[in-house]
């Protein structure tokens, strides 16, 4: 007796039903916690608030308050990808749930994906409180004429960005202990690279060879274009580079996501690795 | 007696600290993962200083470079004391599962705290000393910048008891954090990060607290990290405050702050004792 065959379009059905139940998960469980919600708008705000006050006591243009303030709502996109994406099946080994993943009739990668999407949908919300919040204590000026090109821009760099969270994740299976170093190691150095807080690309004062690191990261290229339209008043014609490269990002990070998954659940199975707790 | 059984459980308590904070790779990739974050964290100040000098204005403002360099690499202490403390009892109490036999030995509780806690300090102190050392290297060798920073003329009697009395009021700090985590829930993520970007914005570690708006200022001039942070600058040049009247307030605040954080810890060991929330777990 054989077992029976799945059709592409159940198959594909039960993936998305898969994606959505684990984004409805992750939504309710970000947004239950009413503690958890105002700090993740009011913490940001301090760190910014910081780095506003230091720009003013320099005498500094204001426009470079604005870009601190949306280097501060994308970290919180950072933030999430290290720690609710990258670092997630290790959440889940720690709590017993991989191995209920791992025997579920459907893709990992559609588990990821409904992670992500209620990642995105949980930190869009957060970095608006941050973005609003932000633009009213420190009264940061903001010259924002092409909003399409700006939302274009920003759903381009949040896909990349949780596309790079896909692999994370993928790579990170397999982590004890180490999650919390290498994402902690990735915190502040990718705040400086990616010029969360200051623009690192196109300024002469940043050495060369930090602007090519820095280029590496969704966010440093997606950051560069939200601000040179929402503070400089750009356009399409002044970002259209930055659109190409992002574009490029999504293309090679999404499917590197798929492989590394495979590979490191292959691996993990081998080596008796995806059950182990408390390493 | 008492005294030698409380310093034998502290360094117990620190090297079970060190141990779960280092062997999980080898010494070299261990020091550099402690490394990175507090340099990272200072070439951000730094490149907006660099940034700054490079539009049109008043040019690189050199003695402002060296006052945050010093500043952010003592705020390390803030940073990582505060965090690691406000996240112990949940590492202990929900994931290893160890609050509670810890909790009934005997005279193991507070020395076990405050052992956790000394292991942030070495890890800081590390991380304070590479910073220093890395942006005299960097700023002052490689990009030739001239910041008026001489590690070798620091004050040490000034800069060693300043760092005590901040270490010791920061351990209070965390020992409070600790407490309010033993009687709360989830709270995790949010009470250390919160009490360092409170002292960060208002301790006045990247400007001086005179450009906060002016009802800020007396918040900022009641901090301890305040003071400790001018005694630091104080000791190494940079800062014309009263360094007398700094240390005085610091020493004054750190017994406050260590007798507020025994009577709050004693009263939440009292609260989780009769509400049993020693073995509490708190899963997402």
């Amino acid at each position: 007796m054989s077992l029976p065959t799945i059709g592409f379009r159940d198959e594909l059905l039960s993936n998305l039903k898969a994606a959505y139940a684990r984004m409805w998960v992750r939504i309710k469980g970000g947004n239950r916690e009413a503690t958890h919600f105002i700090a993740e708008v009011f913490l940001p705000v301090l760190t910014i608030g910081a780095y506003v006050i230091l720009y003013r006591s320099l005498g500094l243009p204001s426009t470079l308050g604005s870009a601190v303030i949306l280097g501060g709502a994308m970290i919180a996109f950072w933030m999430n990808v290290l720690w609710n994406m990258s670092a997630q099946w290790y959440w889940e080994k720690e709590m017993g749930n991989l191995e209920m993943y791992m025997v579920a009739p459907v893709s990992r990668m559609a588990i990821l994906f409904g992670m992500s999407l209620g990642g995105m949908i949980n930190t869009s919300i957060r970095a608006l409180g941050i973005l609003i919040l932000g633009v009213y204590v420190f009264q940061v000026p903001f010259q924002l004429h092409d909003i399409f090109t700006a939302s274009f821009i920003f759903l381009l760099t949040v896909v990349a960005l949780y596309s790079l969270g896909m692999v994370f994740a993928s790579l990170y299976m397999l982590y004890g202990r180490e999650v919390w170093h290498t994402n902690q190691l990735l915190m502040e150095p990718v705040f400086f690279l990616s010029g969360s807080y200051f623009p690192s690309i196109y300024i002469s004062a940043i050495p060369f060879w930090v602007q090519l690191a820095a280029t590496a990261i969704p966010m440093t290229v997606g950051l560069d274009a939200i601000r040179r339209i929402a503070i400089y008043g750009g356009d399409i014609s002044t970002v259209w580079l930055h659109i190409v490269a992002l574009i490029a990002f999504i293309l090679v990070l999404f499917p590197l996501a798929r492989k590394a998954l495979n590979f490191m659940e292959s691996l993990g199975k081998k080596e008796g690795r995806l059950t182990l707790r408390w390493q | 007696m008492a005294i030698a059984d409380f310093a034998r459980s502290t360094r117990e308590s620190f090297l079970v600290g060190w141990k779960i904070e280092s062997n999980w790779t080898d010494p070299v990739l261990f020091a550099t993962y402690r490394l990175v974050q507090p340099l990272a964290s200072l070439l951000i100040v730094a490149f907006i200083v660099i940034i700054g000098g490079s539009l049109p204005g008043p040019g690189l403002q050199k003695a402002y470079m060296a006052r945050i360099i010093v500043s952010n690499a003592f705020f390390v202490y803030v940073a990582q004391i505060t965090t690691n403390m406000g996240w112990l009892v949940n590492t202990d109490r929900s994931r290893y599962e160890v609050l509670k036999n810890i909790y009934i030995s005997p005279g193991t509780l507070h020395p076990y705290f405050v052992g956790r806690g000394l292991v942030s300090v070495v890890n800081a102190t590390i991380s304070v000393i590479v910073t220093l050392l890395f942006s005299v290297a960097v700023f002052n060798g490689i990009l030739n910048l001239q910041i008026p920073i001489n590690l070798l003329s620091a004050n040490l009697l000034l800069l060693i008891p300043a760092t005590l009395l901040g270490v010791a009021g920061l351990i209070a700090v965390g020992y409070m954090l600790a407490a309010v985590s033993i009687v709360s829930n989830r709270l995790e993520f949010i009470l250390g990060e919160s009490v360092a970007g409170v002292f960060f914005l208002l301790g006045g570690v990247i400007f001086p607290i005179s450009a906060l708006p002016s009802w800020v200022q007396p918040m900022s001039a009641a901090l301890p990290v305040t003071y400790f942070l001018d005694v630091v600058r104080d000791s190494f040049g940079l800062s014309a405050t009263n360094h007398l009247f700094d240390m005085a307030y610091l020493a004054l605040s750190t017994v406050a702050i260590i007798i507020v954080g025994i009577l709050v810890f004693r009263r939440a060991e009292l609260r989780a004792k009769r509400l049993g929330l020693f073995d509490r777990k708190s899963e997402y």
